[in-house]
């Protein structure tokens, strides 16, 4: 509760987090706000796109489909691409992290190597073969190959706080009163070590949100006729759209607003969950703690 | 020193066994190989495309293919010809190689350029304007996909203003001009640098912060010194220690991190021959850039801890 309000504090933050609520209520009820279907075609002229106007807020584009209304179809595959594999790597990255960090010893440093060569793949290259030979683009397969490439650091980040946690006063304590192996890495070892991994997950959603973008610009993504931010800008990649800067300008701020309404959020919960705060100079340590995003990440590769 | 590289190098050994193993079974497994996509379904008839898979030895099991590539790998340290032209892979990506190491090599200067002074002055001034509007606008920037900016770049100085080129290396009948080389250079160069400088920044800013808030910094506080000589003459030196290791772990995208911006811009370098390769299911020149970056990403791993271990001599390794 305090490290709510704490985070209610910080205000950049707290823009995110309201950002994201909008964005997500804005594509929940979206056929309410403007009933016209995302691959209705309005108007007869083909191949023309319309600048913004009072029927269109954000123009059509060159089907004459309206902007606005695939972009919020758009927000729907966004956000759950973004959500849902950041679930899956999340629960995947948490146990495993967990395990080898409570196991140590010979099972720990075979779990790591896993993961080391897990993080030694050009992730984003795995991305794009996977992507490029599997033949089906379902919104499920985008999640568990996103999801899948993803865990690798959290596992190391958990594994870390495992592994200063394993020996405090608190686990010995459980395990003398008979807590099993089990109860011990979920009830007390996982709970305690969550912090940062809490913020590397925020972090992971706008990644895995770019992720998804850059594979659907590329069309290995979101296949149209289905409406995602980064098939919107493929389309607008053609020449005909050249005089139409609405399409490009439409979709990709909206992939800036919410990733880096995903960072702020995630720096949010940096401060807020600094639990050493007001304390003198402990602050400062936990400030040095690099952003999980510090890797040059494989969904930036530049 | 000598020992510890060695000992890790062996380590990579079986590291880059196993890398090489999962790509290729996943390349092998995959649905449509080479042969099915030479022409539309159902173009080629079943005989053609079984003489093609046997042609290149893809009627084989997987695992037979790879042991087959293993072996030329270490009997001849052949990677193998590329499906598309024949030609050897290796020439293939070596051919590519310069020009992908001097874009993202002068993109990383440029991000170093921006970063680092940024990222110290913010850390001095903690919760300043400016450390606030820095850290906002470096977010901004990396909320955005590289492909996208890469598209709005294009549009802007080089559609609507024209001062830079949008696509390729160089002008018609200017090959050998390295001026007209760097011209094209700059938009690429850009994107790149504007979409990593904020973790590069935020690395810095987080360890002046670190370095400001230790001992000897006390120290030199109550020596009486000015807050000026204390950041410069002291807090620096030790805080630009990091960047060694964050230097020695981006070696990697040096090779392979630039896909869309060479795709966009359609620069011919490593990322851009990823894409055609992945798209052709050239697997041999797949294999090859794989490994290439795989090697890179030990090696810099490497590079990095012994850069940091000669740069700060509290660090040894047993």
């Amino acid at each position: 509760m305090r490290q709510f309000r704490r985070f209610l504090r910080e205000r950049s933050a707290l823009a995110g987090g309201l950002f994201i609520a909008l964005i997500l209520l804005a594509a929940l009820l979206g056929p309410l706000i403007d009933p016209t279907q995302p691959d209705v075609i309005s108007h007869p002229l083909l191949g023309l796109p319309q600048p913004p106007s009072f029927a269109h807020w954000f123009g059509t584009d060159l089907l004459g489909r309206d902007e606005f209304v695939r972009t919020l179809y758009g927000a729907r595959v966004s956000l759950l691409v973004g959500a849902a594999a950041m679930a899956l790597s999340f629960t995947i990255g948490v146990l495993y992290g967990a395990i080898a960090g409570f196991a140590g010893g010979f099972v720990d440093s075979l779990m790591m190597r896993f993961v080391d060569a897990m993080l030694s793949f050009p992730t984003f290259f795995l991305l794009l073969i996977i992507s490029a030979l599997t033949n089906h683009f379902s919104l499920s397969i985008i999640i568990v190959i996103i999801g899948l490439t993803a865990w690798p650091g959290l596992a190391r980040l958990v594994r870390a706080e495992v592994l200063s946690l394993r020996d405090r006063d608190f686990v010995e304590a459980a395990r003398a009163l008979g807590a099993s192996p089990a109860r011990l890495v979920t009830r007390h070892l996982i709970p305690n070590a969550l912090a940062p991994v809490v913020v590397a997950a925020a972090f992971a959603i706008g990644d895995n949100i770019l992720a998804e973008s850059s594979l659907s610009f590329f069309g290995l993504g979101v296949q149209p006729p289905q409406a995602s931010w980064g098939n919107m800008l493929q389309d607008a990649l053609t020449p005909q759209a050249e005089a139409a800067p609405w399409m490009v300008l439409v979709p990709g701020l909206a992939i800036v607003a919410t990733v880096l309404a995903f960072s702020l959020i995630a720096d949010g919960i940096r401060v807020a969950l600094d639990t050493s705060i007001g304390q003198q100079g402990a602050a400062e340590t936990l400030e040095v703690e690099p952003p999980p995003s510090v890797m040059p990440s494989a969904a930036r590769s530049a | 020193m000598i020992a510890y590289i060695i000992r890790r190098l062996a380590g990579a050994v079986p590291l880059l066994l196993f890398i090489s193993v999962v790509t290729y079974a996943m390349m092998a497994l995959a649905p449509g190989g080479p042969a099915a996509i030479l022409g539309p379904r159902g173009a080629l008839s079943p005989a053609v495309m079984a003489r093609i898979n046997a042609l290149y030895g893809l009627d084989k099991p997987w695992f037979v293919q790879y042991f087959y590539w293993l072996k030329q790998l270490v009997l001849h340290g052949s990677l193998g010809a590329s499906y598309v032209d024949q030609r050897p892979v290796v020439e293939k990506v070596l051919e590519r190689l310069p020009v992908t190491i001097e874009m993202v090599g002068l993109a990383l200067l440029l991000t170093l350029l921006i970063a680092i002074p940024i990222g110290i002055y913010a850390g001095a001034h903690r919760g300043s304007l400016f450390d606030n509007a820095t850290s906002a606008v470096g977010f901004a920037f990396y909320g955005m996909p590289v492909f996208w900016l890469s598209i709005v770049l294009i549009d802007l100085f080089a559609v609507q203003l024209r001062w830079f080129p949008s696509s390729g290396l160089s002008s018609l009948g200017r090959e050998d001009d390295p001026f007209d080389r760097l011209w094209h250079l700059v938009l690429p160069v850009v994107a790149i640098a504007l979409v990593s400088f904020v973790s590069w920044m935020r690395y810095q800013r987080s360890s002046i912060i670190e370095a400001m808030s230790s001992a000897y910094i006390r120290t030199a506080r109550s020596k009486g010194l000015t807050e000026r000589d204390v950041l410069v003459r002291h807090a620096l030196r030790n805080a630009l220690l990091p960047i060694i290791t964050l230097l020695g772990l981006s070696l990697p995208t040096l090779v392979g991190g630039a896909y869309f911006v060479e795709y966009v811009f359609s620069i011919p370098g490593v990322g851009y021959l990823t894409f055609t390769s992945i798209f052709a299911r050239d697997y041999p020149t797949l294999m090859a850039i794989t490994m290439l970056t795989a090697v890179l990403i030990v090696l810099g791993n490497l590079l990095a801890d012994v850069a940091y271990a000669i740069a700060d001599p509290r660090i040894r390794y047993g």
